[in-house]
C-alpha cells in the first residue's frame, strides 16, 4: 500500500501534529486567561476553529481537577500539562515535515526514530483518557481532540515504518498497465547512513523544544499571593444554636466553614477535589447547608437547584451519617436533579428507597426545617455571597477563584500542613 | 531507482528544523502575551464586575419606607435593636415614636394579614389556650427569611385605661413565655418585639375579625377582637 518513497504516512503525522496542536493551543491558553482570577469561556468542541463557550462543563472539569497541572503548590493554577503537550507537537510537526519532505531519502534511523517516539503522545493521552474516564466521569472534547490526533500521529509514524520494506525488484516486472515498481523503489541501502547519536540528539531536542513553553509560562505567570486573603473573613464563626453539621474527619487538624448546597455540580467537583486531593480528611468541618431552592431559601426568586432543600433536610437527618449522605447526594446528583426537576413526590421516593421511612419522618419534622432554616440565617448574618460553595479556612474566606485551579497554591500559602 | 540527492535532504533537515525552530519562538511570544494580558487584567479591577447577589434577611414588597420608619422606631424604641435588656414599648411610648394615626398604624400591618394571626383572649385573661399555642407556635415556626417577630397586644374598652394596658401588657408577655419555651432560642430577646396598646392605641376594627385567629368559629365583634395579640414575622430588611 506505502511504496518506498510514500509520503501519506508523514503527510498523516504532520496533519496529526498540527491538529494536536491547535488543540493543545486551545487549552493551553484558555487556561493562561484564568490567571486573571476571572471566568471565562472555554473552548471545549471537537471541531477547531469553534469559538469558546459558557457551556463547557466537561472541559471546565478537566481544566479545575488536580490532573490538569503539575507544581500547583509553587505557581498558582500550577504548570498546565497542555504545555509540554503544545512543546511536543511542535516538535512533531518539525519533524513529520523533514520526512515529508525527504521522503525516501529520510534516514532509516529517522523514520524508525519518528515511529518509536510517535507513540508516546498515545501513550500519554491513554493516561489521561484513563483519568477522565475513571476519576473525572467525564470526557472533554479538547482533550479528546489531543486524544485523536495522538493517535493519528502514532499511526503515522507506524506506517511510515512500511516505507523502509525492501523493494521486491527481481519477481515483478512492469504491470499491464506499464507501472513499474522498480520506479520508485529506494532499496535500504541507499538511505544515507547517519550516526547513532542523532536519535539522542533528536530526543534531546524533543525534550528541549517539549520543555520551553512551560520555563516561558512559569517565568511570566503572576504572584497571587497579594489576592488570596483579600476577600474577607467570616463575621460569625459559630452558630449560636449549634444547628451546623460538625463532619468528622480522620485527621482533622483546620478548622473550615463549608456552605455547600447538595445538588449543587460546583459543591460537587469541590467536594471531590479535596477528597482526591487528601485535603477534606484534613479538614474540621463545619457544615453550612445553603440549598439554591426557593421552597426554603428565600434569597432565590426561583429555584436552581429544585428539590435541594428537601435533600439538605436529608442530610440534617443524617446526624452521624452527614457525610456518607452528603457524599451519596454528590455521587447521585443527576439522578437527584431529574427526581427534583420530576417534583417533590418523585424525589422523597428515591430519598426512601435509599435510605428508608424514618428519614422522611426526619425530613417532615418541623425542627428539621427549623434547623435548616437556622443555616440560612448564619448564611445571611454572615452576608455570604449567594453561590455555592462557599469556603472559608479558619475565619478566612477562600475567594471563589482560588478553589479552582488555584486551590493547591492557596491551601499551601494559608494552611500548608494541609499539603503535607 | 532514484535517491534523494544530498542537497534535498539537507533541505528537509533544514525546514523541518527552522519550522520547529520558529513555531517554538512563535508559541513562546504568543505565550509571553496571553500570560502578560492575563497579568494586566489581575492589576487591573473590573470596570463592571459581575454582581453576586450577598445572603441577607427577606425583604418583601409590603416594606415600604413609611412602615420600616415606623418598625426601626419600634425597634430602638423597644429595645431590640440596642441588645438592652427586654422592655418592649407602652402605649405611650407607639403613640410618640409612631407619630401616626391609629388607622394609619393598623393599616401598615394591612399586608401581614396571611402572614401573622390574631392570638384571642377570654375577657380580663391572658392565659393561651391549646389553640392560641398552636397557631402561634404554627407561626414562629414559619419563619423563612424574617429577623423580627413583633406581637401588638391589646385590651378591648371595657375596664380602665391603666388596667388595660396592664392586661395587655401580661398578654404580649403571655407570648414572649410561650414563645421562649417551645423555641429553645437563646437569642430569642433580640428577635421579639413587644407592644402592648391597652385600649388607648390603634384598636382594631370589626374588619379584623376575617383576619386568621386562634378562635375562628367564634362570634367576632369589636370588642372580642381587641382582647388580642397580633403576631407575625415582618420581611423586612431593618
Amino acid at each position: 500500500m506505502f511504496g518506498p518513497n510514500s509520503r501519506a504516512p508523514a503527510a498523516l503525522a504532520l496533519f496529526a501534529s498540527l491538529l494536536g496542536l491547535v488543540f493543545a493551543s486551545y487549552s493551553t491558553f484558555d487556561y493562561a486567561k484564568h490567571l486573571d482570577r476571572r471566568l471565562h469561556d472555554v473552548h471545549c468542541s471537537f471541531i477547531p476553529g469553534l469559538p469558546a463557550t459558557a457551556e463547557a462543563e466537561a472541559c471546565r472539569a478537566a481544566m479545575y481537577s488536580p490532573y490538569s497541572a503539575l507544581l500547583r503548590e509553587q505557581y498558582w493554577g500550577g504548570i498546565p500539562i497542555s504545555l509540554f503537550a503544545l512543546g511536543a507537537f511542535t516538535f512533531f510537526v518539525g519533524f513529520s515535515l523533514y520526512l515529508l519532505i525527504a521522503g525516501g531519502g529520510a534516514p532509516r534511523r529517522a523514520v524508525i526514530f519518528f515511529a518509536v517516539i510517535g507513540v508516546t503522545p498515545l501513550l500519554v493521552s491513554l493516561l489521561m483518557l484513563g483519568i477522565s474516564v475513571t476519576e473525572l466521569g467525564t470526557l472533554c472534547n479538547t482533550c479528546v481532540g489531543i486524544y485523536v490526533s495522538s493517535f493519528l500521529l502514532a499511526l503515522g509514524g507506524m506506517v511510515n515504518l512500511l516505507t523502509l520494506r525492501e523493494p521486491r525488484v527481481a519477481p515483478y516486472p512492469p504491470d499491464l498497465a506499464g507501472y513499474d515498481p522498480r520506479r520508485d523503489a529506494v532499496p535500504a541501502s541507499t538511505r544515507p547512513q547517519v550516526s547513532g547519536l542523532l536519535p539522542l540528539a533528536w530526543l534531546t531536542a524533543l525534550g528541549l523544544v517539549t520543555i520551553v513553553p512551560s520555563l516561558v509560562y512559569a517565568s511570566t505567570v503572576p504572584d497571587h499571593r497579594p489576592y488570596l486573603t483579600k476577600c474577607g473573613v467570616i463575621k460569625q464563626a459559630e452558630e449560636k444554636n449549634d444547628t451546623l453539621v460538625k463532619l468528622r474527619t480522620a485527621r482533622a487538624m483546620q478548622p473550615a466553614t463549608l456552605f455547600e448546597d447538595p445538588l449543587c455540580p460546583t459543591c460537587k467537583a469541590f467536594h471531590e477535589r479535596l477528597v482526591q486531593e487528601d485535603i477534606f480528611d484534613k479538614l474540621n468541618v463545619q457544615l453550612v447547608l445553603f440549598p439554591l431552592d426557593s421552597a426554603c431559601n428565600w434569597m432565590l426568586d426561583r429555584p436552581l437547584h429544585p428539590g435541594a432543600c428537601t435533600v439538605s433536610k436529608a442530610v440534617l437527618c443524617g446526624g452521624e451519617r452527614a457525610r456518607e449522605i452528603l457524599e451519596w447526594a454528590y455521587s447521585d446528583q443527576e439522578y437527584l436533579t431529574r427526581a427534583g426537576k420530576a417534583g417533590e413526590p418523585t424525589l422523597r421516593a428515591v430519598i426512601q428507597e435509599r435510605w428508608g421511612p424514618d428519614m422522611i419522618r426526619c425530613i417532615d419534622d418541623r425542627m428539621t426545617e427549623v434547623r435548616l432554616n437556622r443555616h440560612l440565617h448564619f448564611a445571611s448574618d454572615n452576608s455570604i455571597p449567594v453561590s455555592t460553595p462557599q469556603v472559608y479556612l479558619g475565619k478566612q474566606r477562600i475567594c471563589d477563584e482560588d478553589t479552582d485551579i488555584g486551590l493547591r497554591f492557596t491551601l499551601g500559602q494559608l494552611a500548608p500542613e494541609l499539603l503535607r | 531507482m532514484t535517491t534523494a540527492p544530498q542537497g534535498s535532504r539537507v533541505f528537509a533537515a533544514l525546514f523541518g528544523f527552522a519550522a520547529t525552530a520558529l513555531l517554538v519562538v512563535a508559541l513562546s511570544v504568543a505565550l509571553k502575551v496571553s500570560v502578560a494580558s492575563a497579568r494586566q487584567r489581575l492589576l487591573t479591577p473590573e470596570a463592571e464586575k459581575p454582581k453576586v447577589a450577598i445572603a441577607n434577611q427577606a425583604e418583601v414588597a409590603y416594606c415600604t419606607p413609611r412602615f420600616k420608619q415606623v418598625l426601626e422606631r419600634v425597634l430602638h424604641s423597644c429595645g431590640l435593636a440596642t441588645g438592652e435588656a427586654r422592655r418592649g414599648c407602652q402605649p405611650a411610648d407607639v403613640k410618640n415614636f409612631a407619630s401616626i394615626s391609629d388607622a394609619d398604624f393598623n393599616e401598615l400591618f394591612t399586608p401581614l394579614k396571611d402572614r401573622g394571626a390574631v392570638i384571642l383572649f377570654d375577657v380580663g385573661k391572658e392565659e393561651l389556650d391549646d389553640r392560641s399555642k398552636k397557631i402561634l407556635e404554627d407561626k414562629w415556626f414559619e419563619r423563612k427569611g424574617a429577623r423580627y417577630f413583633f406581637v401588638v397586644a391589646r385590651a378591648s374598652r371595657t375596664g380602665t385605661q391603666a388596667a388595660n394596658r396592664a392586661l395587655s401588657h401580661r398578654r404580649a408577655n403571655s407570648i414572649q413565655f410561650h414563645l421562649t419555651e417551645v423555641a429553645k432560642d437563646p437569642e430569642i430577646d433580640k428577635k421579639v418585639g413587644l407592644l402592648w396598646l391597652g385600649n388607648e392605641f390603634a384598636q382594631l376594627s370589626k374588619d379584623y375579625c376575617g383576619w386568621p385567629t386562634s378562635r375562628p368559629e367564634t362570634k367576632c365583634d369589636e370588642e372580642s377582637i381587641n382582647r388580642s395579640a397580633f403576631v407575625s414575622w415582618v420581611d423586612c430588611r431593618l
